[in-house]
């Protein structure tokens, strides 16, 4: 039986150790104690996070005390208007781009006015074409502004996240302790005690396992993770003069995918295949799949200890954060744990199965190269809820939504319209309204945004003058 | 191909008019070819008086005028409802629409209301609340533009007459081009080929043929189950009550802007004030209590006298196995029944005819849209099914057959998890989809003196004295806030919205 006045101990120092070590300070201030194990370079695979975050990330970091001020003169970090699928599957290429709700002409969901005039979504959608315009500002609060409707999130450097994060936590209550774990006792599914190199053992409360992919306390408290296949990561980071887009770029490749991400001074590209099909550099071998429970006995696995996720999109990011958003409401009130432990884990699976939901069909195609890693994607088991979601909006453009999805109905939208996957037939409140009148309401929003997007600065101009404003205003 | 359009709904009460309303609204006349079948001889149940906030964006998507739809149905304001000995005998608590207090650094107000009543705090979590205080105090106005403003943060819906609701929307519809056919239905047509409905002909021998019907028919769903026999999921095991007596009476007294539900030794008792009128049911389960005794419960705590003879009901409690069979779609009482304790009967009407319309076949029944209506239905009433039986297991009572039978009851496993996690520490298992969101169950397990043995821990950051003065701010303020408010039948008349009509009394009718 373990103790709730014994600490929270957090064992990672990585991004998702630091992330979660003060977000539980943050959250439990004096009242509980919190001690962070930091075990020397343990952070490679922190490049797997892809270097995008979905807006939601705003408030999470604004609620640790990182401010959109600080992470821009602190770090390389620039803005994301989403993710540009290029030469993807099919020959395909779209814009998934971050967006709030779309406009209803006359009440009638967009996409089914696009199906009755047969017109594409992306040109109506104006995050998209600012971000292939290369250019950004920040949307502003006025409704009648057509820059109102983009949403924004960060592309970043985990590696000097983790750096910023490690800075601010010295200010924080929680106790950190830079070594390495020699041992662990688990028994009955409980960690007992935890035992440093320094000699020194803990007994911990509670164990948060943010070890990464080796997530040794985790496994050690009896967790099972389940993988299908293996990936090969290499990271490469290209020192630039000028920022790139405010988007991530992705392309398909014959035996996997590339990303790249644009910072300031900098171009990360993660290239992304099999073990099977050679080895794309210098990088690390990692399974994508899913601990079938996240919360064993008293350690909760979190980010790439619980799950790993390919970072096609920012979903590998959306989990870290759910992940711990999920702990900080479920810290233990009894030793027990057992409400919160069924809690946390339904929570969990309904997250990797949704994540996984929207991210399945960017990787299926009927046409996908005959090479070990889209082989191995290819063999994957199709999961009926996603089935469902792809059947009904390709019969008449209805969205399928279970509960609390971490992508919306825009992010879904633009997905199946980008695929190409269009209603067969179209919802027939859209005949409610005269084509003439349908055509001169998405004119006037598409001739809004071809007004709009000319005038506004590219994303490396707004940038220098954002960030020249915000020194003189001593931010940071 | 051709379109569909010919629509016929069967059944002209809430749900029929309701959805004729809501079809031929959304649709030209050229487009849908509504005829609603509809005989004076077999009436409607009626009952279905109160309801939720989500009315008011059905409504407002017809473009009805509040007013004018007030004073059209004697409506009064709706804050919540109030329940009584549900808990123990002699408590009382109301269910508020709307959120206790306000968030504090994000995290639930009623976290640190718990923190308080574990230090020995002796204030009623209720009086955190603007509707609960305004209901009490037979106060209303509309919210302000900032929901996020004590005295703007909460939702609000109506009492009206039912009947005189569905006479609203039938003036409505009419105007929108709907055919009313007055009969009843004595033979139901199938086709051979598809086993659809294809044609209803009424005791006059006229013949009405369709592509869709929506059977509106009531608990006898006259297509739905008589014709197509779709079969029923009998939910009594968790919800046994099966009947209702309800009688309206006189007004007494102030207009009171909330519902009251009283639980009684077999069932409970709705007390639903209008303005002309006030509406009472007793439901209960037969297995506890005779028809007469229930109707003897009834009449003996009325407020004032008897407007009408009681109007005896029965029912069983659950679902249609498929709510869209064929093509037949079953909306209002004809779809399931779930006793009308926190007023859903009409809101899963507006469920039914949104996820309809949302829907409505093109050139032919898919069963893609079938099994995605029935799946939403589906969740929709489960869900609200979780939520009654709430109400009769977090309970003290042990006082009749009935109580003890519930305490005795194996409850559902989606229930069961949401007691547990309540319990434990305050939390509840949120789910997206389904009417009844976190702050309807912290008020009834709190109502009803579920009281978790543990709170938020993240509370415990914050001193106890700061906390006692920031719940002693927002209790002020929502004092203030609902001092300032006019009686409900001022801002009735200021709003133009009170009945020009005066109150009903006994045996001038």
């Amino acid at each position: 039986m373990t103790s709730l006045q014994d600490p929270i101990l957090v064992y990672g120092a990585g991004l998702a150790g630091h992330l979660a070590t003060a977000s539980l300070a943050n959250g439990l201030g004096k009242s509980r104690p919190v001690v962070q194990i930091c075990p020397p370079d343990h952070t490679e695979a922190d490049a797997f996070y892809g270097g995008s975050t979905a807006p939601t990330a705003y408030n999470f970091l604004l609620g640790l005390g990182l401010s959109e001020p600080t992470l821009l003169l602190k770090s390389a970090t620039s803005f994301s208007l989403g993710t540009q699928f290029r030469r993807w599957l099919n020959s395909r290429s779209w814009m998934q781009c971050h967006h709030s709700p779309l406009s209803t002409p006359e009440g009638i969901p967009m996409r089914h006015v696009l199906a009755r005039l047969g017109l594409p979504l992306e040109p109506l959608l104006i995050s998209a074409q600012v971000a292939l315009a290369g250019r950004f500002a920040h949307p502003p609060t006025d409704p009648n502004s057509i820059l109102s409707r983009a949403e924004y999130g960060y592309q970043f450097s985990a590696q000097e996240w983790t750096a910023l994060l490690n800075q601010h936590l010295r200010a924080s209550p929680a106790r950190r302790i830079e070594t390495a774990i020699a041992t662990i006792e688990a028994s009955d599914g409980v960690i007992r005690a935890i035992t440093l190199e320094t000699g020194e053992t803990l007994n911990p409360c509670l164990v948060v396992d943010a070890s990464g992919p080796s997530r040794e306390a985790v496994l050690a408290a009896g967790g099972v993770y389940s993988s299908s296949r293996r990936v090969t990561a290499h990271a490469q980071i290209t020192p630039t003069t000028q920022l790139g887009p405010a988007c991530r770029i992705v392309d398909a490749t014959a035996t996997g995918w590339t990303a790249s991400t644009f910072l300031q001074g900098a171009e990360h590209r993660l290239t992304v295949g099999s073990p099977q099909d050679g080895a794309p550099g210098a990088g690390f071998e990692i399974a994508p799949g899913a601990l079938n429970a996240a919360w064993v006995g008293n350690c909760v696995a979190i980010g790439q200890a619980c799950a790993v996720i390919e970072p096609l999109t920012p979903a590998p990011m959306m989990m870290l954060q759910r992940d711990i958003e999920r702990l900080l409401e479920l810290i233990p009130t009894s030793a027990g744990m057992d409400v919160e432990r069924a809690e946390f884990n339904r929570r969990y699976r309904e997250d990797v199965a949704h994540l996984n939901l929207f991210q399945s069909p960017i990787l299926s195609a009927d046409n996908a190269p005959d090479t070990a890693y889209w082989r191995d994607i290819g063999a994957q088991e199709d999961d009926p809820r996603l089935e469902r979601k792809l059947a009904q909006f390709g019969h008449r453009g209805i969205l399928v939504n279970y509960d609390l999805e971490p992508f919306n109905e825009e992010d879904w939208t633009i997905l199946h319209l980008g695929q190409g996957r269009t209603p067969r037939i179209y919802d027939r409140q859209a005949d409610q309204i005269s084509e003439q009148d349908a055509r001169r309401t998405l004119g006037q929003i598409k001739a809004m945004i071809d007004q709009v997007v000319p005038r506004m600065p590219p994303h490396h101009l707004y940038m220098t003058k954002l960030k020249q404003y915000l020194e003189k205003q001593n931010h940071g | 191909m051709r379109r569909f359009s010919r629509i016929c709904i069967l059944g002209g009460g809430s749900a029929g008019w309701m959805t004729a309303a809501a079809i031929s609204a959304k649709f030209h006349k050229n487009e849908a070819e509504i005829t609603l079948i509809e005989s004076e001889q077999i009436g409607t149940v009626g009952v279905g008086e109160a309801t939720l906030p989500h009315i008011r964006f059905f409504n407002q998507a017809l473009g009805i005028d509040e007013a004018t739809f007030m004073k059209s149905t004697q409506a009064t304001f709706k804050l919540g409802i109030e329940f009584c000995d549900w808990g123990k005998l002699g408590d009382h608590y109301i269910h508020p629409f709307g959120d206790y207090g306000l968030p504090i650094e994000n995290l639930d107000f009623h976290q640190f209301w718990l923190r308080l009543q574990q230090a020995g705090e002796s204030r009623r979590i209720s009086d955190y609340s603007y509707p609960i205080l305004a209901a009490e105090d037979g106060r209303f106005q509309t919210p302000g533009q900032d929901l996020n403003q004590i005295g703007s943060n909460f939702g609000y819906a109506y009492q009206f007459d039912s009947s005189l609701y569905a006479k609203f929307l039938r003036g409505f519809s009419e105007n929108k081009g709907v055919r009313r056919v007055e009969g009843r239905v004595t033979d139901v047509q199938l086709d051979a080929d598809t086993g659809h409905v294809s044609t209803l002909t009424l005791e006059d021998g006229s013949q009405i043929t369709a592509d869709l019907f929506i059977d509106c028919s009531g608990f006898r769903g006259v297509l739905i189950e008589q014709t197509l026999q779709t079969g029923y999921d009998d939910w009594s095991e968790w919800l046994p009550c099966n009947r209702a007596v309800a009688i309206p009476c006189e007004s007494r007294g102030e207009l009171s802007p909330y519902t009251r539900a009283t639980a009684r030794t077999a069932g409970w008792q709705w007390r639903i004030p209008l303005q002309h009128r006030t509406g009472n049911g007793h439901v209960y389960c037969s297995e506890f209590i005779s028809d007469d005794e229930a109707t003897e419960q009834l009449l003996s705590t009325l407020e004032g006298p008897a407007l009408a003879d009681p109007n005896q009901l029965y029912f069983k409690t659950g679902r249609r196995k498929m709510f869209w069979n064929r093509n037949v779609v079953s909306v209002g009482l004809s779809a399931g029944f779930l006793e009308p304790l926190e007023s859903t009967s009409i809101h899963l009407i507006q469920e039914g005819i949104t996820a309809l319309i949302e829907l409505f076949p093109v050139t032919e029944i898919s069963d893609l849209d079938v099994d995605e209506y029935n799946r939403r239905m589906g969740l929709n009433f489960e869900r609200v099914r979780d939520f009654l039986l709430l109400h009769y297991v977090a309970t003290q009572r042990d006082d009749s057959e009935m109580w003890r039978h519930f305490r005795a009851m194996t409850l559902p496993t989606s229930l069961q998890d949401k007691l547990s996690a309540w319990l434990s520490r305050g939390y509840i298992p949120a789910y997206e989809f389904g009417v009844f969101l976190p702050p309807s169950w912290v008020a009834v397990m709190l109502g009803q003196n579920l009281f978790p043995k543990q709170y938020d821990p993240r509370i415990d950051r914050f001193e106890l004295s700061d906390i006692q003065s920031r719940l002693e701010a927002i209790r002020r303020q929502t004092e203030h806030a609902v001092q300032s408010t006019p009686k409900q039948a001022d801002f009735l008349k200021r709003y133009g919205a009170a009945s020009e009509t005066p109150p009903h009394v006994a045996g001038s009718l």
